[in-house]
């Protein structure tokens, strides 16, 4: 390479880099910050563009945490135009840290509830844009390859067939996850929600470490079956991977949303992207294969495919009234518990629930009083949670989990609870285990 | 050499070491002075006591520890006995041995990872093959497992590369006189092979224990997040900029990359025998018994069939509609690459555009250092090659955090925007990252050069800068080259700091979008597409490069 | 020490591919002999040492050490000590570590190694440097390190490749008379590989010569210089005048010599003259004298030039141009001693008791 050559070179590469920044200075740019995934906005980005000639999309694709980090620390003015998410928790973190503008898009027909949920924001912060029910997907070719019967409910999950062939992810590590958790916990009520958080833990092949593992799991035959968000069911189905999606009886519908951000760079065009996605080509967007979601806008579900749910006409019965409040309230409570008693020690749970099922399959072909009640009492110390209803619903004790600004003392108070938490989990499975092997003893 | 340094010399030095302070001293040290502060102006070692109190970040510590030894640990495995058969015995099939030291490295390990889930995994194709044939199922992918596993594989050959060297450079009389005296078999490897090829073997390992303590990647896409560089990663983009935590884990990475290159430059000191070899010939190579045969063939088609599943897995996925709990995809399609060249080949731009100018920053910079250091009497000169050294033991997480704490707030005019949102910053951070490569190979071109060929062209009237001109740089074109062609190649497959970096789609370069696509389920289709794209472009780079460098080193020996 | 053995090599033969190395060689070693293999390079000679040590095999042919046949025997069962040209000392260990290695491996007590190792260090006069590292010797250090890690094992056999060579030269004749002593001293038979001849000669009791894969003369040193049997000894050991020309015998009395460079040359009557035929008159320079007129009438007197003069100390070499050959001559220098200046007519006197006549 001569001097010439590189000098040819570099001229190049400027010229390229301009040509790249090019953009960027120009102002008929439009800023998502968005947690969903690229086929999703890589369907709007070109339907907007479309309809928009001479704008561009820009998408900032962070993980819902992150983009609220992202957007806090950015000044006024240089600020991302639209937050869209599914979390409602991080649109009121927003919300509350005045990080949110109130506008209304102006579009017609979309009801104020699903359910008893509000679809928008009461206050008008941000506003439902699909909405996502949770359920259970499963691999058909793996379930047959097992002989295992399809799920329908939570609790089937709990069943000892399944042991091993079952997968969720932490409500620490995703949002998704969480609200999975919160409703079962809300539908089953606390103690019997745990009893059978505890119990599919026991029978999970992995506790992944990212939500989006279950359903890639499951839809890819690692895993037989997934605690899902809907929309990975439906969209790796429709995708024509050999999955099968069901909604429990027990599920709640929830929005995910769509917000305007304070400070944005380019609020006008941000206003024009959210009424866009509210609309009725963009409601019919989350129809794409790829994409899979349940509109808000009851009409656009005239043009879904056939045996495509409906919320709106009964096809999901959600007996679950999410209580938004309920689940901030006790969200850091939730994950920790769930962290400290079926993450961290998922192997003395499977440990605990292989020997339960030993115990209890031959305590079925041989019944005897004596091992039935050793069983039982194994059953409930492995399946209960370590921290009971009515200590959940105490402020102060939730206090302390929520605090924002932890000082030093909280800290250690909530550090020492958590460890205090995992030694007791661990006491319980080892002694759940000798229970049940004495249980299976008594089968002579 | 003139004894005294120009002007010149010391402005261009001043440039350089003002770039590696901008964008290599200073966020770093930031990054070091947070982990420390106590917010008053203060130091305190309380956030490092927090680190070890919280039992995640404790247990991330020890998993990032154990994955890089195991990691070590199974690549030695792999490599060490390929590189003893190779050398010491009469083999078949040196070039399969050969391809087998490039091909793992053209391929970026996270891409490879998510096609060795579907091989590996618990119901990938070859646990379905073992559960049909013998009921058996091997958790190769499971948790840390898995990301050792593809750790290793892709690593290994850089213990294979520095091993080979190592044992080829050993005078075959220094085995010889142990086989006179007594010793044979796994005695002789042990006492005096093994030994006599430490330095090299220390070399490689070392250099895969930091690759893995750093990888970001990797652990990303296999679903682990309970390890240093993912919890940094994870801190800094969810609990934001100011988390003092991310801090920590970053001095600890820095800590342990600087302690594993202390360590094995310890372990080298004094043991620098690659020299040894005194006009013998190269060592005469032993015949196989035929049991001995089987087994060095057998493992060394098994590595080869391991180190190419990635690169099948991958290409299969790309063409693959279907790919669930079954041996191969049932159906094929050209889809995925038709959604990636519609939708990405922006990323595919991005990518040749950042990695380019990041390799012309290193050259330029490489080719100054290496001029500087070796043909000028500029006082501290060395700090310079030390400097672009240093950026050897900061990982890529690292250098990201450090960028986004210390350019946030840096508006750059004619970009309209904040340093850290702009698509500069990727380039930039790409350039600092492979800089100690670049320099290296520069150097080592240019200490080939004697200096009386520049002092000939001075001798017949050129100047200084005519000089370098006309005859240092196209002397040194080959080094330069080869230091471009490393850099732009491991550029474009960077991932750890573009993760942290890359804010913007239309800014993100391929191997962001490689991961963007892999968190979707329709999107695994369109990602290994990509990375096939990746693979191709990083794959026609080295072989360009090494073709290059053959004719080059041919046309010399004709007229030397 | 254990008694000397006999070493046979007995019609081997090698290839490397096909390039044949060794063609055919037949060589017996007598018990506590110090035998050298003297070549130039390519000869086969460090091929030949190897075999015997076990590390290239023979096509075909037998190697027998004390009787034994160990053509079939792996290096390290062959208990023959090598010292190798680069030493081959392991950096890794110490001087001590290295001289132990042969009897670690031979599973000796340890009191018995470090017993062993101190009197093989001692032999070589390395008792101080134990602990150090072959890095930090001199050369001739080195030397004795690797000579004293291979006699502490009590080889049956010592070989030694080119030992010397990579010493400098008034090191590498203090080395060879201390390896002469060891040798003497253990009595051990010992094959020793060189180019030199002068070191050959001067340290063993017999020399093999090689050339492309043969042995073509073995005797001893004197044996070899005065009575070279080939045109190739004669010009490998020392220097020597080589005319080639036809020999014409007659009945009872002397014979002439013809050469087409110097013309006829009479020769004196001799047992050792073969019949008439094509010969080479091989002599050397010390045997001519050079003088301005014919002196000494036993002499065989020669007409010529000096082309060129060197002075070397001990004596003066011409180079005397003899009709259309050049014939070395050397003079004796004592001080005083009068010398011939190129281009001055001189007559070379051949003492015919120094010439060998060989057949080619």
């Amino acid at each position: 390479m001569n001097l010439h050559a590189l000098r040819r070179f570099a001229a190049a590469l400027a010229a390229a880099g301009a040509a790249l920044a090019a953009p960027i200075a120009s102002g008929q740019q439009v800023t998502v910050i968005t947690s969903f995934p690229k086929e999703l906005t890589d369907a709007y980005r070109k339907a907007f563009e479309a309809k928009n000639p001479g704008t561009k999309v820009e998408i900032l694709n962070k993980n819902t945490v992150a983009g609220v980090a992202y957007v806090r620390e950015l000044a006024p003015g240089s600020r991302p135009d639209v937050f869209w998410a599914s979390a409602p928790d991080a649109f009121e973190v927003l919300a509350n840290d005045k990080l949110l503008e109130k506008f209304d898009p102006g579009v017609a027909g979309i009801p104020a509830k699903i359910g008893n949920y509000p679809v928008n924001d009461p206050e008008g912060f941000y506003r439902g844009q699909a909405l996502a029910g949770y359920g259970i997907m499963w691999n058909t070719r793996y379930l047959k390859a097992n002989k295992l019967p399809e799920p329908r409910e939570w609790a089937d999950l709990a069943k000892p067939v399944y042991f091993g062939h079952v997968a969720t992810s932490s409500p620490s590590r995703s949002g998704t996850t969480h609200l999975t958790v919160e409703t079962v916990l809300q539908g089953e009520g606390w103690d019997k929600g745990w009893s059978q958080l505890l119990q599919i833990g026991g029978n999970a092949a992995a506790i992944t470490e990212r939500s989006f593992a279950v359903p890639d799991g499951v839809s890819n035959g690692q895993y037989g079956i997934g605690l899902v968000i809907d929309f990975f069911g439906l969209a790796a189905k429709a995708n024509g991977f050999p999955v099968e999606f069901v909604y429990p009886s027990v599920t709640a519908i929830v929005p995910a949303n769509i917000a305007l951000v304070a400070g944005a760079k380019n609020p006008d065009l941000g206003k024009r992207f959210i009424a866009f996605t509210l609309s009725e080509e963009g409601q019919l967007v989350l129809l794409d294969p790829k994409v899979m979601r349940l509109p808000v806008l009851p009409k656009t579900y005239e043009k879904a495919p056939k045996g495509f749910p409906n919320p709106y006409a009964g096809t999901i019965k959600p007996k679950v009234n999410f209580d938004a409040n309920l689940s901030e309230e006790r969200y850091y409570l939730v994950s920790s518990l769930f962290d400290q008693t079926i993450t961290f020690r998922h192997k003395e749970l499977v440990a605990a629930t292989k020997a339960i099922n030993e115990a209890a399959a031959k305590l079925a072909a041989k019944p005897n009083p004596q091992g039935e009640k050793l069983l039982a009492e194994a059953r409930a110390i492995a399946y209960t949670s370590v921290v009971d209803e009515p200590k959940s619903r105490d402020k102060g004790f939730l206090a302390a989990f929520r605090a924002t600004k932890k000082d030093a003392e909280t800290t250690k108070r909530v550090t020492a609870l958590e460890e205090h938490w995992s030694t007791e989990a661990k006491k319980n499975y080892a002694r759940a285990i000798a229970l049940a092997n004495q249980a299976a003893a008594t089968v002579k | 050499m003139t004894a005294r340094p120009t002007l010149a010399q010391a402005a261009i030095a001043g440039a350089i070491a003002l770039f590696l302070a901008a964008f290599l001293v200073v966020p770093v040290l930031a990054v070091v002075w947070i982990a420390f502060a106590d917010g008053a102006g203060g130091v305190t070692l309380s956030h490092f006591g927090a680190f070890f109190g919280v039992s995640l970040l404790r247990e991330s510590f020890w998993n990032s520890l154990y994955v890089a030894a195991a990691s070590v640990l199974v690549a030695s495995v792999i490599a060490l006995p390929i590189a003893y058969f190779t050398s010491r015995f009469r083999l078949r099939g040196a070039l399969a041995v050969q391809t087998l030291g490039v091909l793992p490295l053209v391929m970026p390990p996270f891409v490879g990872a998510v096609a060795m889930q579907l091989i590996f995994g618990r119901n990938g194709s070859v646990n379905l093959l073992l559960g049909d044939w013998l009921g058996v199922n091997v958790p190769f992918m499971e948790g840390l497992n898995g990301v050792i596993f593809v750790e290793a594989l892709h690593y290994f050959p850089f213990i294979l590369l520095n091993l080979s060297v190592a044992l080829a450079n050993i005078d075959p009389a220094m085995e010889e006189s142990a086989q006179n005296l007594g010793a044979h078999g796994f005695r002789l490897f042990r006492r005096v092979v093994f030994p006599l090829a430490m330095p090299g073997y220390v070399a490689g390992a070392s250099l895969v224990f930091v690759k893995v303590f750093d990888d970001l990647g990797t652990p990303l896409v296999l679903n682990v997040t309970n390890m240093l560089a993912p919890q940094a990663y994870l801190r800094i983009t969810s609990m934001g900029i100011e988390d003092p935590l991310g801090y920590v884990i970053s001095v600890i990475m820095i800590a342990f990359s600087i302690l594993a290159m202390w360590l094995s430059a310890r372990a080298l000191r004094g043991r620098d025998y690659a020299t040894v070899q005194r006009g013998g010939a190269a060592a005469p190579r032993r015949r196989l018994s035929r049991g001995q045969a089987v087994l060095a063939y057998g493992w060394i088609a098994l590595v080869l069939l391991l180190v190419l599943s990635p690169h099948l897995g991958i290409l299969l996925l790309s063409f693959s509609k279907v790919w669930s709990f079954s041996v191969v995809p049932e159906a094929f399609t050209l889809e995925n690459y038709r959604t990636v060249f519609a939708d990405s080949s922006g990323m595919i731009v991005n990518t040749l555009v950042y990695a380019g100018l990041a390799a012309f920053v290193d050259i330029v910079i490489g080719t100054t250092i290496a001029y500087l250091v070796l043909r000028t009497p500029l006082p501290g000169r060395q700090f310079l090659d030390l400097g672009a050294a240093a950026a050897l033991a900061i990982p890529g997480v690292v250098l990201g955090i450090g960028y986004l704490r210390l350019f946030r707030g840096v508006e750059i005019p004619w970009l309209g925007g904040a340093l850290t949102a702009s698509w500069i910053i990727l380039p930039i951070a790409y350039s600092v990252r492979r800089l100690p490569y670049a320099v290296r190979s520069c150097t080592a071109a240019l200490q080939q050069l004697h200096a009386s060929l520049e002092e000939a062209a001075e001798n017949l009237g050129a100047s200084r800068r005519r000089t370098i001109q006309r005859i240092v740089v196209p002397l040194m074109a080959g080094g330069i080259l080869a230091g471009f062609v490393t850099s732009f190649i491991t550029a474009a497959v960077e991932l750890s700091a573009t993760l942290l970096l890359a804010s913007s789609e239309s800014m993100a370069p391929m191997s962001y979008g490689i991961y963007l696509y892999m968190q979707s389920i329709a999107g695994r289709g369109p990602g290994a597409a990509l990375g096939v794209v990746a693979v191709v472009i990083v794959a026609v780079g080295t072989y360009a490069s090494n073709r290059f460098m053959a004719g080059r080193s041919a046309q010399q020996e004709t007229k030397p | 020490m254990t008694e000397p053995v006999r070493v046979e090599v007995e019609n081997v033969s090698l290839a490397f591919g096909a390039t044949q190395v060794l063609r055919g060689i037949d060589v017996a070693i007598a018990p506590g002999e110090f035998f050298a293999l003297l070549g130039p390079s390519g000869c086969g000679k460090s091929t030949l040492l190897r075999l015997i040590a076990g590390f290239n095999h023979a096509q075909s042919g037998h190697v027998r050490i004390g009787g034994d046949d160990v053509t079939r025997v792996p290096p390290w069962e062959r208990n023959v000590g090598m010292v190798f040209q680069s030493y081959a000392l392991w950096p890794h260990m110490t001087v001590a570590g290295n001289v132990a290695f042969g009897l670690e491996e031979r599973g000796r007590p340890r009191e018995e190694i470090r017993r062993r190792v101190a009197d093989a260090l001692a032999l070589v006069g390395l008792q101080d440097l134990a602990d150090r590292r072959p890095g930090q010797l001199s050369g001739g250090q080195q030397q004795r390190v690797a000579l004293a890690r291979t006699v502490a094992i009590e080889p049956r056999v010592l070989l030694l490749d080119e030992p010397l060579s990579n010493l400098d030269a008034k090191l590498r004749v203090h080395m060879r008379r201390e390896l002469v002593q060891l040798q003497r001293k253990l009595g051990i038979t010992t094959i020793f590989v060189t180019h030199d001849q002068e070191e050959a000669m001067t340290t063993c009791d017999r020399i093999a010569v090689m050339s492309e894969g043969r042995i073509v003369q073995t005797g001893t040193p004197v044996e070899l210089y005065d009575a070279p049997a080939s045109r190739f000894v004669a010009e490998f050991v020392g220097s020597i005048n080589l005319l080639d020309g036809n020999l014409q015998t007659g009945a009872g009395e002397g014979a002439t010599f013809v050469s087409p460079q110097v013309g006829p040359v009479p020769l004196p009557p001799s047992e050792s003259l073969p019949g008439s035929g094509d010969v080479t008159l091989a002599f050397r320079p010390h045997g001519v004298s050079v003088s301005a007129a014919r002196a000494d009438p036993a002499r065989i007197w020669l007409a010529g030039a000096v082309a060129e003069r060197e002075f070397l100390g001990e004596f003066v070499r011409y180079r005397v141009r003899v009709g259309g050959a050049d014939i070395l001559v050397d003079a004796p220098h004592l001080t005083g001693a009068p010398w011939f200046d190129p281009g001055a007519g001189v007559e070379v006197g051949i003492d015919p008791r120094e010439i060998r006549v060989l057949r080619p």
